[in-house]
């Protein structure tokens, strides 16, 4: 029965991510007609599948086994507060990103067990956060270098018809690093403590996040892509993808790390060529207050948590 | 299949490129009838921009339905909105100055003058045209857009004088002189929307790049 409850906060965050992340890879593909909504989540959820198959292990080992080596109780506790933490942000609409929660959390309730925590493996996990979206500016600052010698050059509605294609492309990496890493994330605790097998994180996973991108995503993905909404597809294309290389190269080398925050380095580094002006450093620094805080509140929440559960005659033997 | 409507311009975008030269040439093609028909005194040439204005107006909500059903990229929507609704203001003020024209007389001492002026309208829409054209081949704009700048600043010349002159001129009553002003209005602003067109064109065309 205890088991339930790390389950449902996986299954939760899980659906969670199919309906916020499918936003983020299908907009474009709907909007500009390429694809129709039901076929796009059908790719989405292949993407995904194909990302959790073809490099989730790593990312799931990193979170599930190489941090600390975690066990029911811990993830019971980790999975419950971020699914809470998911769902307020999602809420109150604040920046949040699932990875830092996830790891945070782990990180806290692993503090205030006997379990060790890899310090090697944190501190590489932190570092990750930091160096990816370095990497995202790096890239997305070289791609738009050379779009702007190769591709500004076309027929504008031929240029258009390309941005299109690379946008879906761009689409569909996002959606299959949403299965390698943010998925693996989710679902690396859940293995490594022998609640589900590779198997059932293959199937069930990439299932869930496509039920969430099926029943919760279609309103999102309409109002960004079907509106008359402004979108530079030029810069646009550059600071995801640069963002969604970065991504896939991290997740290479099994980091958790968050897309959002690899966008927003992307983001930067185009505006940088722009010119400083069109950087918004008001939204960046809110970001960055929300990239230190959201691992050291899930840690603090969890660590106190996790403590009081232990100071619980009934709960105490669990713990 | 998938890969083949990727890679084409894709039905809907073709469409509204089509549409867009059609509504272009019809609007080139009322300059034309509003343009001799003054020249002329034919009254059912100045009729005939009228059922153009109609054909013109379904056109472009064929546009306009088009590229809300998703043709384009989101971001190049709103401008070529702008731009299809740009031609039917002009449009709309030659109907109006057409219709105007049919209710007055107008007085030699500026008819030679908004001959001219139809006929730099008539230049300016091929004008437009070409530029459109232009920027679907992927040709620079700018010398049309110039030579669409430089016959709106002649238009305002001879705006000027025509007022200057309209002012000397005597009317029998208060309807006549304000078909009279409203006709020379509608005449002389189409020229200001032409440039408005072309300088949505020239935004189109650098937004993506």
């Amino acid at each position: 029965m205890i088991e339930l409850i790390p389950l449902i906060g996986c299954i939760f965050i899980s659906f969670v991510i199919g309906s916020n992340d499918a936003s983020n890879a299908l907009s474009i593909c709907i909007g500009s007609n390429v694809v129709k909504f039901n076929k796009a989540v059908v790719i989405f959820g292949l993407f995904v599948f194909l990302g959790m198959i073809a490099q989730g292990e790593k990312v799931m080992k990193t979170v599930g086994k190489d941090l600390l080596q975690v066990n029911i109780s811990i993830l019971g506790v980790t999975l419950i507060v971020s699914a809470l933490l998911i769902a307020i942000s999602n809420w109150k609409k604040l920046p949040l990103s699932s990875h830092q929660v996830i790891i945070g959390s782990l990180a806290g309730s692993g503090c205030a067990t006997d379990i060790a925590v890899n310090m090697s493996s944190l501190v590489k996990i932190v570092f990750s956060w930091i160096i990816s979206p370095a990497g995202a500016f790096v890239f997305a600052l070289t791609f738009y270098k050379i779009m702007e010698r190769t591709l500004s050059r076309l027929p504008l509605f031929r240029l258009e018809v390309i941005l299109r294609i690379l946008l879906v492309s761009s689409g569909m990496l996002i959606a299959y690093n949403t299965g390698a890493n943010e998925l693996a994330t989710v679902l690396g605790g859940p293995l490594y403590a022998g609640l589900i097998t590779t198997q059932q994180a293959s199937l069930v996973g990439p299932l869930l996040v496509f039920l969430g991108a099926v029943l919760l995503s279609s309103r999102v993905i309409e109002t960004v892509g079907k509106g008359i909404t402004v979108l530079d597809p030029f810069s646009g294309f550059a600071a995801q993808f640069g963002a969604a290389t970065s991504v896939l190269v991290f997740t290479s080398l099994g980091m958790p790390i968050s897309t959002t925050y690899c966008i927003i380095g992307g983001i930067v580094g185009v505006g940088v060529l722009k010119g400083m002006g069109t950087v918004r450093f008001e939204l960046i620094k809110k970001m960055l207050i929300s990239w230190v805080l959201t691992p050291l509140s899930a840690f603090a929440f969890c660590f106190a948590l996790t403590k009081a559960l232990q100071y619980l005659p009934k709960l105490s033997a669990w713990m | 299949m998938f890969l083949k409507k990727i890679l084409s311009y894709g039905k809907q975008e073709d469409q509204v490129i089509e549409n867009v030269k059609k509504h272009l040439q019809l609007l080139c093609l009322a300059f034309d009838s509003f343009c001799s028909g003054i020249k002329k005194n034919d009254s059912s040439m100045i009729r005939e921009v009228i059922d153009l204005e109609r054909e013109g107006d379904s056109v472009r909500r064929e546009i306009i339905s088009t590229i809300y059903a998703g043709a384009f990229l989101p971001y190049l929507r709103p401008d070529l909105c702008r731009f299809v609704e740009t031609l039917d203001r002009v449009f709309d003020s030659l109907e109006d100055a057409a219709l105007n024209y049919s209710d007055v007389v107008l007085p030699e001492q500026i008819r030679e003058e908004c001959v001219r002026v139809a006929s730099m309208n008539t230049n300016m829409g091929e004008m437009l045209a070409l530029s459109f054209d232009a920027m679907v081949n992927g040709e620079d704009l700018r010398e049309k857009a110039l030579a669409i700048r430089i016959y709106e600043k002649k238009i305002d010349d001879i705006k000027f004088s025509i007022l200057k002159e309209i002012r000397t001129i005597p009317v029998d009553n208060f309807w006549q002189g304000r078909t009279l002003a409203e006709f020379v209005s509608d005449l002389t602003t189409i020229s200001d929307m032409i440039e408005d067109a072309t300088d949505y064109l020239q935004i189109i065309n650098i937004s993506m790049r």
